[in-house]
């Protein structure tokens, strides 16, 4: 009688941990997954709470050892309470006293600093594991390698448990980006003098130079932390603006002119030849982007910030006979499935802008059409953020987009200067500018450079998702005195003429 | 944009956003089409790239040659109909495992 009861015991034990809730079949072991999400960042992740949210009995290989992806991780996040703190500190020592509010000594304590950025990142990351339970993904912390288009090997990241491996259904790649290496390999990444993104969030003294070699997103936001911190921080850029692809041209010149006034230098139409590491500092040689004379930059760090390739090391996607392109990217079709059909593809491994929110979307649809056959994603109406002070955002097409295209378009700009709440703020450089088209007062694009531009780009996202014309923005009533007028002042400018300018 | 408004308006103003309703979906499955974000030379060569993936993992059954009949050979277990590999189970509610378990004592509330 008490060996049945130990039995019994037991079982219920082993009931409770099972997935099933309370479901108890005689499916074995060898069932195989309906979804298989390999990599867990913001595409993986989401594709596979999804997936698990439509019935699908699904698992989430990860091998970071924690999940969130390059986004959580190394990038987006600890990048933003790094830009948030640094420009809080930056307000106390430069911004308060004209507010009125006298500090005597401000001091930096990086190592509180950086210890606040891990602090957000370990709790986002474990709130996704918390998110995975809750809507029963399995998590399996392990390296994905394809044995063939439905058995993957594990690799576990621990070294006390063995190799396995498991079956599925449906695929989905999403195994992210890498930085990309400085071209033609004559600079070597250290992460200690010569860093990456990843190095630039754990320096653990401020610079007192840096040189911050590519002029996108990654490197403006990382050269705006350091010199807020009080680093002398140039950009040195391989074409003539800044901000990166997609930007408008207009917005590029006012932001540069911008970033100047807060200190950074910029060295433009400037190729970067090579670095020598000398005595604790790099000297990195430069030459104008159309041959010239040569010149030397000294550094105490520097930053290679040219962007990102396609990650697919290990996954051994040969085996699965899935097609890449020249550039390493996981082709796909407008469903995401790659040339085996049960493998789908998302995120920065595969076509399109390298964004978390693109790759959010992407897995959500993905699995969409893995159920139902239908999904979506709108390529014209994803939106950019530089989440620097102003931020600057857009969204749609610029205006060298649609002069190239030679479309008929018509510009509706406005000033924070003349916004109420930005005034209020002391916060009034940029503007809002709509671009529509002619004819019909369509929106085909918005930009903004101004405080707050990162949330207010919404609107836009929105207004271009739903085809909305200016005139539609310009008749919605929007709080005052709110940053947001400013948003509905520039559609009314678009259409006719603004109020308050 | 309330009706009223656009009366007192002086133009009335047709709003391009339109409520699209409740989001209804065919019956059938989207046809494939080439990525928007593909480069140019994958998109000419889609039909290419979709044969390829029509070929792959098919469970379209192979023709037995020399059979009368076409014979259903699934590559993968699953692929089979479920009454083949998934043998109908009672699913038992936690509650009535746990009273199983513990002999009935479950079942009463102290």
């Amino acid at each position: 009688m008490m060996h049945l009861r130990r039995v019994a015991q037991r079982n219920i034990t082993r009931v409770g941990k099972s997935r099933s809730t309370g479901l108890r079949g005689l499916a074995t072991a060898a069932e195989p997954y309906d979804v298989v999400v390999v990599g867990g960042g913001p595409g993986g992740y989401v594709a596979a709470i999804k997936a698990a949210q439509l019935g699908l009995r699904t698992a989430c290989v990860e091998k970071r050892g924690s999940l969130g992806g390059t986004c959580l991780n190394v990038g987006c996040i600890p990048s933003k309470a790094m830009l948030n703190n640094s420009h809080l500190y930056h307000q106390a020592k430069h911004d308060f006293e004209r507010r009125g509010i006298e500090v005597p000594t401000v001091n930096l304590n990086l190592a509180k600093m950086l210890e606040a950025k891990t602090n957000a990142v370990t709790g986002l990351t474990k709130g996704i594991e918390l998110l995975f339970r809750q809507n029963k993904v399995d998590y399996i912390k392990g390296t994905a390698s394809f044995l063939s288009n439905t058995r993957l090997s594990i690799q576990p990241i621990s070294e006390s448990d063995s190799t396995s491996e498991i079956e599925a259904k449906n695929i989905v790649i999403a195994t992210g980006s890498e930085v990309a290496p400085f071209p033609g390999g004559s600079i070597q990444i250290d992460e200690e003098q010569i860093v990456s993104s990843t190095g630039a969030l754990e320096l653990q003294k401020v610079p007192e130079k840096m040189v911050v070699i590519g002029g996108g997103i990654i490197g403006l936001e990382m050269g705006s932390v350091w010199s807020r911190l009080g680093a002398e921080v140039t950009v040195v850029e391989f074409l003539g603006a800044i901000g990166g692809a997609g930007i408008d041209e207009e917005v590029a010149k006012q932001f540069q002119r911008t970033l100047t006034k807060q200190g950074l230098k910029f060295k433009l139409n400037t190729k970067v030849l090579s670095a020598e590491k000398k005595d604790g500092k790099v000297y990195l040689e430069a030459e104008p982007a159309k041959g010239g004379k040569s010149e030397t930059l000294e550094a105490d760090v520097v930053l290679v910030a040219v962007g990102r390739r396609p990650y697919t090391d290990g996954l051994n996607i040969e085996a699965a006979g899935v097609e890449l392109d020249n550039k390493g990217r996981v082709v796909i079709d407008d469903q995401f499935t790659t040339s085996q059909k049960n493998i789908k593809c998302i995120g920065d491994v595969t076509f399109g802008p390298m964004l978390a929110h693109k790759a959010e979307e992407e897995g959500i649809a993905a699995v969409e059409f893995l159920k139902t056959g239908h999904g979506h994603v709108n390529y014209a109406a994803i939106p950019s953020v530089v989440y620097t002070h102003p931020e600057v955002a857009w969204v749609g097409k610029t205006e060298q987009d649609l002069k190239a295209e030679g479309v008929k378009y018509k510009i509706g700009k406005f000033s924070f200067a003349a916004n109420s709440r930005a005034k209020t703020n002391l916060d009034t450089e940029g503007f809002v500018k709509f671009l529509t088209e002619a004819e019909t007062d369509r929106i085909l694009g918005v930009h903004i450079i101004g405080p707050n531009a990162g949330e207010m780009i919404a609107e836009g996202v929105l207004a271009l998702e739903y085809g909305a014309s200016s005139e539609d923005v310009a008749r919605t009533t929007h709080a005052h005195p709110t940053l947001s007028e400013a948003f509905k002042e520039a559609a009314m400018a678009a259409n006719g003429k603004p109020i308050h300018m | 944009m309330h009706p009223s408004l656009r009366v007192c308006s002086a133009r009335a103003h047709t709003p391009l956003i339109k409520f699209l309703g409740r989001r209804t979906h065919p019956s059938t499955p989207d046809a494939p089409h080439p990525h928007p974000a593909a480069p140019a030379d994958l998109k000419a060569r889609f039909s290419e790239f979709l044969a390829k993936m029509n070929a792959s993992g098919s469970s379209e059954p192979p023709s037995k040659s020399g059979s009368g009949k076409n014979t259903t050979v699934y590559n993968e277990f699953w692929e089979a109909p479920s009454r083949l590999w998934k043998p109908k189970v009672r699913y038992i509610e936690e509650a009535e495992v746990n009273a199983i378990m513990s002999g009935g004592a479950s079942a009463y509330r102290y």
